[in-house]
């Protein structure tokens, strides 16, 4: 009897104790800035669920969600103001290459570049040949991936004219430009949604190396906090599996950060983005993962069209091992 | 040394001397500051890594200038021009003045940054969006304080030139016109440097050159030398456009009291 009572005695001290334990479980407190205002872009659907979902929670995270509106979320990184943030994996390397920032990209959720190429399906512009002699639009600089688009199907730019028009897609309908540069997830369906259809040209189809979003850090803080690092990518990619599995789930979520947008074009979005997110390599290893490869082919593709200013070891704007330790044959390791 | 000579670096002295000080000043805390807290470029760059990007890189800085500075004066002379003519309608009537103000005001309030991707839209790529913005921010102060000045001519000038028979266009063209001329430049000089930033703000929206176009690529790439290089240069220019302001100001009212008075300090 009494050995019974002492081993319960015993059970029930382990158990406060390990209760203890748990609660003084160190909860680290992050600010995560998604590049750009609430919506389904991949990398903000993961924040959105992991926050929703209670997946950070499990991860004895705390984070605070913002948005930039004009840029500003790469600088307030760097400053370390902010611990996450995505951008696209090119901007990555141009603004290391620029500026020698210690940027790290830590997942690659774009395993296909963000931006295309559409003209309205009643131009009758139907083959990359028929853009002579057209108006190309571009947002701020012509992207290398057109140029190299244009190169690999022999045609001649000097014989199309090229023009900067910033950022309103209106621009195409109204018939200021033939074709336009865009983000594949946004601009098709709102000018489908002007009742315009669209043909759209993908430069990854004519296998010029493009990639898209990215989650990333700065070196500082991913070598001082590689564990809150690895916590910050399980809750977000759970989050991101979770909006593969249940998209529509997803977009409720996404909702409650943007209530003025329409459940289509955010549904639009997203579905576009987990397409591009899926690959052979991402079916093997997991979303988020990347290779050495595909980075140098990035970087060989801008530093061959002039897109990166100076010369820098690629290897350093991102790094693999977080999201590689998270996984186990594909499968994320949870929690 | 002629007394001409010295009155002349006495002029420079006072026109020139204060900015050029209080610039240096400000130049010398910023770099020290910078440097003795090891604050890297890409989040503020001194004042010599400003200054020797900008000549670096001489060239182009001097084509985006010129390609803004062109648009900023044309969209200025532009909106100067519509608004001493809404002036002179307004001043003709109550009525009109009454039913066009709130016309004026709805084009002052309205934000440039929601109506300029409608611009280009509507006007194309080239400088004609560039410089219909630059005159649209042009517009209002000069309207406002050209009908104000010429509101102001004194009740004894418009009596004599009506006891004279003359006509309400005739009084308007040789008192109240010309009494709205110390109104006027006042406004220019608020108005050359909004002129400005209304090009620049125009250049984001489309557009491949101009410092306003060089401010957005350098903020994508996290070029801050050359970002700031550029509001340097848009800094200097529009120094440089008021100052050219207050000059033609003092050749044409060189009778007014204002002009007298600080003619008198030498």
């Amino acid at each position: 009897m009494v050995s019974r009572l002492s081993l319960m005695a015993l059970i029930i001290a382990v158990s406060i104790i390990v209760g203890c334990a748990e609660n003084n479980k160190t909860v680290d407190e992050i600010v995560f800035m998604a590049g750009y205002k609430p919506q389904a872009n991949l990398p903000f659907v993961g924040v959105y669920v992991a926050d929703n979902n209670g997946y950070f929670e499990q991860q004895s995270l705390n984070v605070d969600i913002k948005h930039a509106s004009s840029g500003e979320h790469v600088k307030l990184l760097l400053s370390g103001d902010i611990q996450f943030s995505t951008s696209d994996a090119g901007s990555v390397l141009k603004q290391i290459s620029n500026s020698e920032a210690p940027l790290t990209a830590v997942a690659l959720l774009g395993q296909r570049g963000q931006q295309g190429y559409i003209a309205l399906e009643d131009s009758k512009i139907d083959s990359l040949t028929d853009w002579e002699g057209k108006t190309f639009g571009y947002k701020i600089s012509i992207p290398s991936d057109y140029m190299a688009m244009m190169e690999s199907e022999g045609v001649l730019r000097e014989n199309i004219k090229e023009v900067s028009v910033g950022f309103d897609p209106r621009i195409l309908t109204e018939g200021k430009v033939d074709i336009l540069a865009v983000y594949k997830s946004n601009e098709p369906d709102t000018i489908r949604s002007l009742g315009y259809e669209v043909t759209l040209w993908d430069p990854y189809d004519y296998g010029v190396p493009t990639l898209g979003l990215t989650y990333i850090t700065t070196n500082d803080y991913a070598n001082e906090n590689p564990d809150v690092v690895r916590r910050f990518l399980k809750a977000t990619l759970q989050g991101i599996q979770f909006a593969r599995d249940n998209p529509d789930a997803a977009i409720e979520i996404v909702l409650q950060y943007a209530p003025e947008t329409t459940v289509e074009h955010q549904g639009f979005m997203l579905k576009t983005e987990i397409t591009d997110a899926i690959s052979e390599l991402t079916d093997t290893n997991g979303l988020g993962t990347m290779t050495d490869s595909q980075w140098k082919s990035l970087y060989d593709h801008l530093m061959e069209y002039n897109a990166l200013e100076n010369e820098f070891d690629y290897k350093n704007a991102f790094r693999s091992e977080f999201v590689d330790e998270i996984y186990e044959s594909g499968d994320l390791v949870w929690p | 040394m002629s007394a001409q000579l010295i009155s002349m670096i006495k002029q420079a002295y006072y026109w020139i001397g204060p900015p050029v000080i209080v610039f240096l000043l400000v130049f010398a805390v910023w770099e020290i500051s910078v440097r003795l807290s090891e604050i890297e470029d890409y989040l503020l760059p001194a004042p010599s890594a400003i200054i020797t990007e900008v000549l670096t890189n001489i060239s182009d800085y001097a084509f985006n200038t010129i390609v803004t500075i062109g648009e900023a004066i044309g969209g200025f002379v532009l909106g100067s021009i519509f608004a001493i003519i809404g002036a002179s309608i307004m001043y003709q009537s109550r009525f009109l003045e009454r039913g066009l103000l709130p016309v004026a005001i709805l084009i002052k309030v309205t934000p440039i940054i929601a109506i300029a991707p409608l611009f280009v839209i509507w006007f194309g790529f080239g400088l004609l969006p560039k410089i219909l913005i630059a005159a649209i921010i042009t517009f209002f102060p000069v309207l406002v304080n050209c009908l104000s000045g010429m509101r102001a001519t004194s009740s004894d000038i418009t009596d004599l030139l009506k006891s004279l028979n003359a006509s309400k266009s005739e009084i308007m063209i040789k008192a109240s016109f010309p009494n709205s001329y110390p109104y006027l430049f006042a406004s220019f000089k608020i108005a050359i440097p909004l002129a400005v930033i209304g090009a620049v703000v125009a250049e984001w929206f489309s557009g491949d050159r101009g410092l306003g176009s060089m401010i957005i690529r350098a903020n994508n790439n996290l070029d801050m030398p050359q970002l700031f290089g550029a509001v340097f240069v848009l800094a200097l220019m529009g120094v440089v456009l008021t100052s050219l302001v207050i000059y033609i100001e003092k050749r044409v009212l060189f009778w007014h009291d204002s002009q007298k008075v600080e003619n008198e300090i030498w």
